[in-house]
């Protein structure tokens, strides 16, 4: 390695993650405290102002059964969090270690757990979530497991997959000649290296547990009615797209917004932290 | 190769018969009887048992299913409940519609995405590049149904260019009038896929051509075209077939979600009918079938890759 | 020149990074006479691949290349390049497997250039491109033309990526590190193939190399590059001889050669200069034993004739004996190493099972799945070793002998199939004890593997300590410092990342890990292929100071008999998973030598006698990639001494000869006499 390389690189910090994580600050922030902030109840009945198109007093006007939409909006982006959030932790948490236990222990345990992922990867994503939906009665609850659960086979086998590049190094070897427990190999050895390649897939992945579970809402088989989560209201507006499309495009374009800041800090994470861009010291 | 053929063939095989076992399990093990979930929660007793017995619902876990199985093999998928049709004639002509959807889609994200992709990796840095990953970020995130519903406000409502929701058949109605109702849903449903393709067709192009092996092409002279055509696109493929794959899986919920949006009476519209008005048979035939479709689809892409790659081709010679 | 085909004068490149401007070439200038050959040596970071890529024209885009005069047969070179690729210039890249596209045939890409440049259509094409990849020694071209290149051997796909090269017949060949990926006696036949073909096509040849034997044995004139500056240049005999660079002393010192086994080696202490700053003076006085203040001042290349040096005290410094290293070690005990084994291994062996698990063990064959038994590669077979206290056993062999494998073998980080391991007297269980793993080390071929990117040196140095009992609390910062202070590095390294140190300097942390369990026993596995030259002096000089001070044994495992000589005091040789012969190392180097280590021995070019020991070389039986017998010896298809059925169908017993080398060869000894070598 030349003197050059030993210069601590600054990484340049990529401008979508900057934007992107500042919307998406924001966009948390709102939906937490939306609830309160909002300007009427999201869930009060005024049959008198159904459907008034957006105006100073309801921003993103109202709805069939008069609700304000702003309100509506404020106190529903929690839902879309929740299911991004929730459903990459619960892919995190079975994902990660499955993954890690495969590619430690190879040989059966690896082909058992490897033959279920396929078989799960096999079933086509939104196949999982309805099977799950269709048996049993929807709710927030479920869509996250749903959800995460789809995204268990991918989480199981990046991490098995990078695990594997990891292991086959000559320092895992030397824990070895220590005679070191394998919970000390995969936890201080592996593990380490394997995280940034996880988080910038968890952080991309956050983008489509929204996507798939807000299409699982908008298929009525997510937060039921008179929940505000945003794709059912999307779909509560589909009969009234020709005289009010402001019910549906005012959450629709909120959940895009969101949407689309998640993923830039997701590529811009990827940009930041890609393993092939790691410095690692060559001559 | 055709060892690999037969290999993957078989393992779909054994994957589908699994699948099988999981959909039943599922929809008989979970909790809740069948029954109740037909009848609805506030059924009598009678009813129930009435129905149990019809539907032999009380025959132990395992005879059900041989039951079944044993029929779905005949190509027997039995009654539909809800309606009084067999499963099989209306799972037929649903899979014909949404074929017609998904196989464009899925054509059309290929030739943009791969073109798309090409084109943002040999220009790389340029304007054109940064402007297409700029919209690549963007597209892959937006949900289909968003664009569905604006297509529906913007296409049909306002502008009333083309039909917001339904189908006519090829045969009924003409080529024309059969586009007419399939071309909101497709492009509904490429702009995303077709981001997602081109954003790792493009990372796959870039990495063949900062290979050593195109680098050793230049060297020998080869034209900076030939270089990309046939030094680096056949490299470049590889990856991109599956992805494609990938993509097939993830545009079989788009599907589903489109046709509930355009009203398009295809085999997400039924599942959907389906789960809404409990009709059991229909439901795990309807989910049958969409992971036969998906597992050929995987297939398609394995074999494909296959017959690109001389290593799975030939076998390793050493 | 004035006949010069290739005339490069004062070419520099720089290109931007994020760092600034760095200046990867200066002022480098070089000419090459028709059908003559330019060997341009340098340690990594001397810019000496860059330096092709610039004359091919083939940097990317933020590279700037300025030069005085660049001619090629008149024409300027900078200029029309892109007209020359393929056509006149023909290049090779190092590594054969990366150089040759794996979705195309051999034959598409060696005909390839034949159809865009000499407007051959595909079939004339492939009829020529057969008849080149039989020219460059491959015996059945027409079944390689129609192969891809992850069917071939290395060397094969080195050889056919020479015949793309070759197609237009160009004047000029450019060679970057064409050997470096390939085994010895592999490298030998593409060696022979260069020469033979400058002998027949009086093509010239521009060769990059590391390696100094090489350039001696292709080569008329050598250029040394140090980062990115011409230091010395001249006729390839006269530089060899009486290098006056000090760099070039440095690395002519460094080298270990089998000849003057025992000498202890030089090393260039410091590391390369950081290019993003242009020094005006001379690059290497900062690493150099003679430098003055005035090596500060700007230094030309000059010196009387075609010798010439870049060095304003080369007159002076010739004279000089290189200054004796620092940090010497203490009172050696080297001299009377203690006979008693330290670690006995006997009938060790170990099957590695093909790949896959149940599902692709099924046979298909026939149609009908069965269930096949699983193929199986044999990495060690039956073999029986002792490495005895205060000594280096060196264990030299090809990739893929199993070497690497039965160092694993010895220390019970791989299990064996079969065989007993007695360290110390007492037997060594198959899942040892905590204190076998404490006196049984390894240090590692890859410093950048050999080092979690995320832990600290002190972390990396801990660990050890604790887990052995070494050290507690406040003693394991003391005893951290002794062990830096071991492996010579500054005690401030102890907060540094692998990613903060150089590739030396790694290996060295390496060491000192390896180390800090006091063990009796360690395993060197290619601990110093990974480094450069005068690296890995270095490394050498301080394993060689550690195993005197300490009393250590060492298995060190080289695939470079060089290196095996210089620190080995007993030798032995594996082939394909056995260990052929075994003696003490003077003995197995003088001989008489088993036919596959005299090959091994005759194809390493040593500097000096390349050329001479060339015509002695002992060539191997053609078809080296035919499946070894399941019977027989394991060299016999290769074997040019081969006795015919009785060597392919019995394994040859190991015999102890008169001098005392253990020998498994069914040779009568008379015969094995004659497998002579020149080398003494």
């Amino acid at each position: 390695m030349t003197a050059v390389a030993q210069k601590r690189r600054r990484r340049h910090v990529p401008l979508i993650l900057v934007a992107g994580a500042a919307i998406v600050v924001v966009m948390v922030l709102l939906g937490l405290i939306g609830p309160w902030i909002a300007p009427y109840d999201p869930t009060m009945f005024a049959v008198r102002s159904r459907m008034q198109p957006p105006s100073g007093l309801h921003w993103f006007g109202t709805d069939e059964f008069g609700r304000d939409v702003l309100s509506r909006i404020l106190a529903g982006g929690y839902y879309s969090l929740a299911m991004g959030f929730g459903a990459t932790a619960i892919s995190l948490v079975i994902g990660v270690p499955l993954g890690l236990i495969a590619a430690f222990y190879r040989g059966w345990v690896d082909d058992v757990i490897m033959r279920i992922i396929d078989l799960m990867i096999s079933l086509p994503p939104i196949l999982v979530g309805l099977l799950i939906l269709a048996v049993t009665s929807p709710g927030l609850g479920k869509t996250i497991v749903a959800v995460g659960l789809v995204y268990v086979p991918i989480m199981t086998r990046l991490t098995r997959s990078v695990a594997l590049s990891v292991l086959a190094q000559d320092f895992i070897e030397a824990a070895a000649a220590r005679r070191e427990k394998t919970v000390y190999i995969l936890w201080r050895e592996v593990l380490p290296n394997v995280w940034p390649t996880i988080i910038v897939e968890a952080s991309l992945r956050i983008t489509f547990a929204i996507l798939l579970g807000s299409a699982l809402s908008f298929l009525g088989l997510g937060p039921q009615p008179p929940a505000s989560e945003w794709g059912l209201m999307i779909a509560e507006s589909r009969p009234f797209l020709d005289r009010a499309p402001w019910i549906g495009l005012a959450p629709g374009l909120c959940l895009c917004v969101l949407l689309v800041a998640v993923n830039f800090v997701g590529e811009g994470l990827r940009d930041l932290l890609d393993p092939r861009m790691q410095g690692r010291g060559h001559g | 190769m055709l060892v690999y053929a037969a290999r993957r063939i078989l393992g779909m095989v054994v994957v589908l018969f699994a699948m099988s076992a999981v959909v039943f399990a599922a929809i008989h093990l979970l909790p809740g009887s069948v029954a109740h979930m037909v009848l609805g929660e506030y059924a009598t007793a009678e009813a129930v048992a009435a129905l149990e017995l019809k539907l032999g619902l009380r025959d132990p876990i395992l005879v059900q299913y041989w039951r079944w199985l044993s029929g779905v093999l005949r190509g027997e998928f039995g009654q539909a409940l809800s309606i009084d049709q067999p499963v099989a004639r209306l799972i037929g002509g649903a899979l014909e519609r949404s074929a017609a959807l998904g196989g464009m889609s899925l054509l059309l994200v290929a030739i943009m995405g791969i073109a798309l992709g090409i084109h943002s990796a040999v220009h790389r840095g340029s304007l054109s590049d940064r402007v297409l990953t700029m919209m690549q970020y963007t597209l892959i995130a937006i949900p289909e149904f968003f664009w569905c519903t604006v297509a529906i406000i913007v296409f049909a409502v306002w502008l009333g260019w083309l039909p917001a929701t339904g189908y006519t058949p090829l045969a009924d109605a003409g080529l024309l009038q059969w586009l007419r109702h399939l071309i909101l849903p497709v492009v509904c449903l490429s702009l995303g896929l077709t981001a997602h393709v081109s954003r790792m067709v493009r990372s796959s192009m870039l990495e063949a051509i900062e290979s050593r092996y195109v680098l050793a092409a230049r060297a020998k002279g080869v034209p900076e075209r030939l270089v990309l055509l046939r030094h680096a696109l056949p490299n470049a493929m590889l990856p991109a077939i599956t992805v494609l794959a990938i993509d097939a899986g993830i545009l079989i919920g788009g599907i589903v979600v489109a046709e509930t949006v355009f009203s398009f009476p295809g085999l997400g519209s039924l599942l959907m009918y389906a789960i809404q008005n409990h009709d059991i048979p229909l439901l795990q035939a309807g989910m049958l079938v969409v992971t036969a479709v998906y597992s050929l689809a995987t297939l398609a892409a394995d074999l494909a890759s296959a017959m690109l790659n001389p290593r799975i081709r030939l076998g390793a010679a050493h | 020149m004035a006949d010069a085909l290739l005339d490069i004068q004062g070419l520099s490149l720089r290109y931007a990074t994020a760092n600034g401007s760095v200046t990867a070439l200066d002022d480098v200038s070089l000419a090459i006479p028709r059908g003559g050959a330019m060997g341009l040596v340098g340690e990594s970071g001397s810019g000496k691949s860059s330096m092709l890529l610039a004359m091919l024209g083939l940097l990317g885009k933020g590279a700037a290349v300025t030069a005085d005069a660049a001619r090629f047969d008149g024409q300027d070179l900078l200029k029309v390049a892109a007209s020359l690729r393929g056509r006149r210039i023909g290049t090779v890249f190092q590594d054969p497997s990366a150089a040759l596209n794996p979705a195309l045939t051999i034959g598409v890409q060696v005909a390839e250039p034949l159809t865009l440049h000499r407007g051959m259509n595909w079939r004339e094409a492939m009829e020529r491109a057969e008849g080149l990849l039989a020219e460059t020694g491959i015996h059945d071209p027409a079944a390689v033309l129609k192969a891809y290149p992850h069917q071939l051997s290395g060397g094969m796909k080195q050889r056919a990526v020479i015949a793309q090269a070759l197609g237009c017949e160009p004047d000029l060949l450019l060679l970057d590190e064409p050997t470096t990926a390939l085994d010895v006696t592999v490298e030998a036949q593409i060696l022979d193939l260069l020469d033979a073909l400058r002998a027949r096509r009086g093509i010239s040849l521009l060769l990059v190399s590391h390696n100094l034997g090489i350039v001696d044995r292709i080569c008329d004139d050598l250029t040394v590059l140090y980062a990115g500056r011409v230091v010395e240049q001249g006729p390839c005999a006269r530089v060899l001889a009486g290098p006056r660079h000090p760099y070039a002393r440095g690395l002519m010192a460094a080298m270990p050669v089998i000849s003057h086994a025992k000498q202890r080696l030089t090393s260039i202490e410091g590391n390369l200069p950081d290019l993003t700053v242009v020094d005006p003076g001379c690059n290497f006085a900062p690493r150099c034993p003679f430098a003055v203040p005035s090596c500060a001042e700007p230094q030309a290349l000059a010196g009387e004739g075609d010798h010439r040096v870049r060095c304003h005290r080369a007159a002076q410094t010739a004279t000089l004996p290189w200054p004796e290293q620092k940090n010497e070690a203490p009172a050696s005990t080297e001299a009377t190493p203690e006979r008693r084994p330290l670690l006995e291994a006997r009938g060790m062996s170990r099957r590695f099972a093909g790949h896959g698990g149940l599902w692709r063990s099924l046979d298909w064959r026939g149609g009908w799945p069965k269930l096949a038994p699983r193929k199986s590669v044999v990495a060690v077979d039956d073999v029986t070793i002792e490495v005895r206290s205060g000594e280096v056993l060196g264990l030299v062999g090809e990739s893929g002998s199993g070497k690497s494998t039965l160092g694993r073998l010895l220390l019970r980080l791989v299990p064996a199939d079969a065989g007993q391991l007695e360290f110390g007297g007492t037997e060594v269980p198959l899942r040892p004890s905590s204190a076998f793993c404490q006196q049984a080390q390894i240090i590692f071929q890859n410093p950048d593997s050999a080092l979690n990117p995320h832990h600290t040196v002190q972390e990396v140095l801990k660990r050890p300590l604790e887990l052995f009992g070494i050290a507690k609390g406040a003693a394991v910062g003391a005893e951290i410092d002794r062990l830096l202070d071991l492996v010579r590095l500054p005690r401030s390294y102890r907060t540094r990342y692998p990613h903060q140190m150089s590739g030396g300097e790694k290996q060295r942390i390496g060491i000192a890990r390896a180390l800090a369990g006091r063990p009796r026993f360690v395993v060197c596995d290619e601990a110093v292929s990974a480094l450069d030259v005068s690296v890995q002096a270095a490394v050498l000089n301080l394993l060689s100071d550690l195993r005197a001070q300490f009393g250590l044994s060492y298995l060190f495992i080289s695939h470079d008999i060089g290196v095996i000589a210089h620190i080995s005091d007993r030798i032995a040789v594996m082939y394909r998973g056995a260990i052929v012969q075994q003696g003490e190392a003077a003995q197995v180097l003088r001989g008489p030598h088993h036919p596959y280590t005299a090959s091994l021995l005759s194809a390493v070019p040593v500097v000096g006698s390349a050329r001479s020991q060339a015509d002695n070389r002992i060539r191997l039986a053609e078809n080296p990639m035919a499946a070894p017998g399941e019977k027989g010896c394991s060299f016999a298809s290769r074997c040019p001494q081969q006795l015919g059925n009785l060597c392919r169908t019995q394994v040859p017993a190991q015999r102890r000869l008169s001098n005392g080398v253990m020998m498994a060869c069914h040779l009568p000894d008379a015969q094995l006499e004659t497998v002579a070598l020149g080398l003494s």
